[in-house]
């Protein structure tokens, strides 16, 4: 029997995502690229996963769209929100997990899985950028460091700097006046991520700490913040391998369910 | 005057008193009396005068923020699902409600709430939650913003019925009888205390300031909340007369020279309250004026002028006269400079106090600035922000006096 | 469907409805939220307009409010400032917020005297028979300023009439709201909020027959809710277009609401008492299910576990007016109420400046994909 592709196609504000699977369980071939809704992003990493699979589009049976730009995808099957697609992923990555923390880009959202891996509540992230990969971004040019370094430094720390301010100006000021007072900077790195976390930990007890507990999303990339969460809340925290492709997973698995859905 | 010298500091007084109000009302608590929790502007004639034990959430809020708990308890709050825009006392307090421990400061669980929203509307929502949490009795006395320079007969006539009924309530809920002799002696003595209130702050017009000002933001809690003992008229007497000693003398217990004086809008950033009096104090700031001197006297001599009294604290007026207040302190005080605290915590503070600024300013005739901060929650203040406003601020003092010493 | 179309072009277009009146020679009374004694406008012969905000970009009112005051306030004021509110003869201004309460000093310097404000203070403490007295005293005061502002008496008679005609609309309101349940083919969520809406810029008797005609008119048909996801709202104000939008995209229908702008004043009526203004007073003593009027016991919560149950609603959504506090404050009871009672509830923060709705469209669809999977 020929082989069965779904697709999952992930729209972010900063980055998108796309991601093959085959016969519904193995992974095919996947893609992310840094640049989200409105440019060539969604179109170069479907193409990118495509070639990566080495298949073409006329292979892929059924096309699941989410993210913040999923209704701006052409030609997909269905249109499902991140935080049902999050919860399909998460799921489908480690079934027994009940609570899943995914920070991305522009916001911030803890998803409640039921057993049967349903999304069964939620809540996201308020109106400011604290506690999300935007104010992650901001503080690391501040500290004129990349992204990527972030969690090295942390590691380094011996004196964890307290950041208060929530407000990402206000913050930004903050760690500009330590660095002027010559603090160290993968103590101040250090501070930035527990910051962050203390907001996503407040998020989660939001919703309530059902464990085991998971974190996906780019943000979940950075050990450093998984590490201050964990400390924050007293458990630990199993981080998704798929991390930024979790969603585009879950969508995936679900273009494979309405075809399973379809056939029977 | 040897006997004046070996007393302990009015201050010292002042803050034991205030120690005591809350000792008091863990005794009662472990007697198995009734104890309630208060808002700070509740008539205190009521409970002093039945001899019924309270404590003040608010004053809880500020002193876990000045401790450094606030950031921590509001963040729990939050998790609790309140948003990050509420009044961060409110926040600390509904934390402890749910921990019921707090490491920086604990105050007794109560049997009963009393509530006044004459300060802010906000303390009706905050009391309501309590009460459905807690599943205690909520006593609510409704004082309406003023939308008048006076108070009148309708709202005097609401107020003493309110009055009366939170009285009746408490006898239910207490077993404690209102004795009303004795209410008219803790009148009386409310009133001794408030002069001396008056008398002690009214110094603040001495050049130099017999004190540093920003003492009145731990002074007032007993002026507000435990006025109506002898003890607490006796304190202020003694701080008075300190106060005016002091004046005699020419000294000050500010820490070096008084360069500049200044009005101080709003309630101190007790989170930050180190930083934001080093900064002014480095400098040689003095703050000499606060509408908390004038505005916590509570001045009257019969049940209805109390019932207006206490529609006349701060918050509770319409913008005429509460802009009033600052100006005659102002100038009686002889600022030269004004800064005003946009509370985040406090909307009805806030509200108005853009206009309040330029209206200040333009009557005065002295520089102003205003910087972003909050009561309890260290997040939403920015030492950076405020050191280079206050910076400004002292550049153009500096500059109008060198005009005047000119002409 | 008759009317439809002409109270959507109303609620879309205010200010026509507002020159209009002005044209007439109509004298025009704002009335800002919440629960004003609209009746004593209405009997002087003047047009009660409701002011609730704008989707308009808050600029000047930046140099009274702060940005962390809510947008009915900022945008109200904008207007006023820009001056195209200079035509109101009065703006009502009630105090039962901490934001409201420095409004009145914000308009008069902002604005200045051309448009005089009139306060209203009314018993929070409503329940007691001296805050009926204190609420009617102030109802009395009010009646005299609009009877100079209207250059004529309010009598008791043309009161007595105001409170019929506001009671009945009452009744229609909620009568729609109702039958629009059942209808969501025909009434979309941004149908029903601009029907309702529009009630807010025009003669409250005109309103009534048109609710009364569009109301039989549904009735007449089958109805067409099959598929449908079923939820109440809770709120001051919900009446954003990209917010609504969102909810018909989603194939939900509002089965019933607690939202202050519709149904909360409508569900109670101004008892008919022999002086009106008591009975007018009694209905801000009788009103529920509001965060800016005490609550003891938190009956909103209870009030709205029955709607959402009497509709039999999938789910609710407290849509958050952002920055009301009243309305924070309510959130985290009022959850522990609908969790107890086993309904979901969604908080979705919203304004009338938002112009992205990104999240909140994520929100709103996955709620909608979480309640089908129930």
């Amino acid at each position: 029997m020929a082989d069965i592709y779904t697709m999952g196609i992930d729209i972010g504000s900063s980055a998108s995502k796309c991601l093959i699977l085959k016969n519904g369980t193995e992974i095919a071939g996947s893609a992310v690229i840094a640049a989200g809704t409105g440019t060539s992003g969604p179109r170069r990493a479907q193409e990118e996963a495509l070639a990566a699979a080495g298949i073409s589009m006329k292979d892929i049976r059924r096309s699941t769209a989410t993210g913040y730009g999923r209704n701006t995808v052409e030609g997909v099957d269905a249109v499902v929100s991140e935080l049902s697609c999050h919860a399909i992923g998460i799921h489908a990555v480690f079934p027994d997990v009940r609570t899943l923390i995914d920070i991305g880009g522009q916001d911030a959202k803890v998803i409640r899985v039921s057993e049967n891996g349903r999304l069964d509540s939620f809540v996201m992230n308020d109106k400011c950028a604290a506690g999300t990969g935007r104010f992650l971004d901001v503080m690391a040019r501040v500290l004129e460091l990349d992204v990527s370094e972030l969690e090295e430094k942390s590691a380094k720390a011996k004196n964890v700097v307290n950041i208060s301010s929530t407000c990402t100006v206000f913050a930004e000021s903050e760690v500009i006046s330590q660095l002027s007072n010559n603090v160290d900077i993968c103590d101040l790195v250090a501070g930035i991520h527990r910051s962050v976390a203390v907001r996503t930990a407040g998020l989660v007890r939001r919703l309530g700490v059902v464990e085991p507990v998971a974190m996906s999303g780019g943000v979940a990339l950075n050990g450093g913040v998984v590490s201050a969460l964990e400390e924050e809340l007293g458990l630990t925290i199993k981080v998704s391998p798929l991390a930024q492709l979790n969603g585009a997973y879950g969508a995936a698995v679900h273009a494979w369910g309405q075809l399973e859905k379809e056939t029977l | 005057m040897s006997e004046a010298t070996e007393k302990k500091p009015a201050k010292v007084v002042l803050k034991e008193l205030q120690d005591k109000i809350a000792d008091d009302a863990w005794e009662a608590k472990k007697r198995g009396e009734k104890v309630g929790w208060c808002a700070s502007n509740f008539p205190q004639e009521i409970t002093t005068a039945m001899g019924i034990p309270v404590v003040y959430p608010e004053n809880m809020g500020a002193a876990v923020g000045a401790k450094g708990g606030g950031q921590r308890m509001c963040e729990y709050a939050e998790g609790m699902g309140y948003s990050g825009d509420l009044c961060s006392y409110s926040r600390i307090n509904f934390a402890y409600a749910d921990l019921k421990k707090c490491e920086e400061l604990e105050i007794p669980f109560p049997d009963f709430l009393l509530c006044c929203n004459n300060i802010c509307n906000c303390m009706i929502k905050w009391y309501e939650n309590l009460a459905l949490e807690l599943d205690i009795p909520l006593i609510l006395i409704d004082i309406p913003h003023l939308d008048q320079y006076e108070c009148d007969e309708d709202r005097i006539k609401y107020i003493r019925a309110q009055f009366d009924d939170a009285i009746r309530q408490l006898e239910e809920i207490t077993g404690k009888k209102m004795d009303y002799d004795k209410l008219k002696s803790v009148m009386e003595v409310s009133q001794r205390s408030s002069q001396a209130w008056l008398r002690a702050v009214g110094y603040m017009s001495a050049k130099p300031s017999p004190f540093s000002g920003f003492d009145i933001f731990n002074n007032m809690a007993v002026a507000c909340v435990g006025r109506g003992t002898v003890e607490a008229a006796e304190a202020f007497e003694q701080l008075a007369d300190e106060y005016e000693a002091l004046v005699a003398e020419g000294k000050s217990t500010f820490k070096g020279d008084e360069n500049y004086r200044i009005l101080f809008e709003g309630i101190a950033c007790w989170a930050n309250l180190r930083f934001t009096y080093k900064t002014l104090q480095s400098r040689g700031i003095n703050l000499t004026a606060s509408v908390y001197g004038p505005a916590f006297s509570f001045l009257y001599s019969n049940l209805d002028e109390l019932m207006a009294a206490y529609s006349y604290v701060p918050n509770s007026n319409c913008f005429e006269r509460e802009l009033e207040l600052r100006v005659v302190d102002a100038k009686k005080n002889k600022v030269d400079g004004a800064i005003f605290h946009m509370n985040r915590s406090c909307k009805h503070w806030s509200g108005n106090l853009y206009e309040m600024e330029r209206q200040f300013r333009e009557q005065t005739g002295v520089p102003t600035i205003v910087f972003d901060g909050d009561q309890s929650d260290p997040r939403a203040f920015s030492e950076a922000q405020y050191e280079t406003r206050v910076e400004a601020l002292v550049e153009i003092m500096e500059e109008n006096k060198r005009k005047e010493a000119q002409a | 469907m008759k009317y439809i179309d002409e109270l959507k072009n109303i609620s879309e277009n205010p200010r026509a409805a507002f020159e209009g009146a002005i044209a007439s020679g109509k004298k025009v009374v704002g009335v800002m939220p919440y629960f004003c004694p609209e009746e004593l406008v209405y009997a002087a012969g003047m047009l009660p307009f409701g002011l609730w905000g704008a989707a308009i970009q808050a600029n000047d009112s930046k140099r009274y409010f702060p940005a962390f005051i809510c947008s009915i306030l900022h945008t109200t004021l904008e207007m006023g400032i820009k001056g195209q509110l200079d035509d109101l003869s009065a703006i009502m201004i009630p105090i039962c917020c901490d934001s409201l309460k420095g409004m009145g000093a914000n308009w008069e310097y902002g604005v200045g005297n051309k448009v005089p404000v009139i306060n209203v203070a009314y018993a929070q403490n409503r329940k007691i028979e001296a805050g009926v007295g204190f609420t009617a005293s102030q109802f009395r005061k009010i009646r005299k300023q609009l009877e100079e502002i209207a250059g004529n008496e309010i009598t008791d008679d043309a009161l007595a009439k105001a409170v019929t005609v506001y009671n009945e609309n009452r009744d229609a309101i909620l009568c729609f709201s109702k039958a629009a349940a059942t209808h969501p083919k025909e009434i979309s969520a941004q149908t029903r909020s601009a029907v309702l809406k529009a009630g807010y810029f025009m003669d409250r008797a005109k309103h009534t027959e048109m609710l009364r005609e569009i109301t039989e008119e549904l009735s007449a048909l089958p109805a067409s809710d099959e598929g449908y996801l079923k939820i109440v709202t809770t709120g001051i104000l919900a009446d954003m277009l990209g917010f609504l939008e969102l909810i018909d995209k989603n194939n939900m229908v509002i089965a019933d609401d607690q939202i202050a702008q519709e149904s909360v004043g409508a569900r109670t009526q101004t008892p008919v008492t022999e002086d009106p203004i008591l009975g007018m007073a009694q209905r801000l003593s009788d009103i529920e299910g509001c965060s800016v009027l005490y609550d003891l016991g938190k009956f909103r919560g209870k009030q709205l576990v029955s709607l959402a149950q009497e509709a039999g609603a999938a789910g609710i959504l407290f849509v958050l007016t952002k920055f009301c506090d009243p309305e924070e404050y309510d959130y985290v009871p009022v959850k522990r109420m609908t969790d107890a009672a086993g309904i979901p509830m969604l908080q979705v923060e919203i304004d009338q400046q938002m112009k992205n709705f990104a999240q909140a469209e994520s929100a709103l669809q996955a709620f909608a994909e979480m309640l089908r999977e129930r």
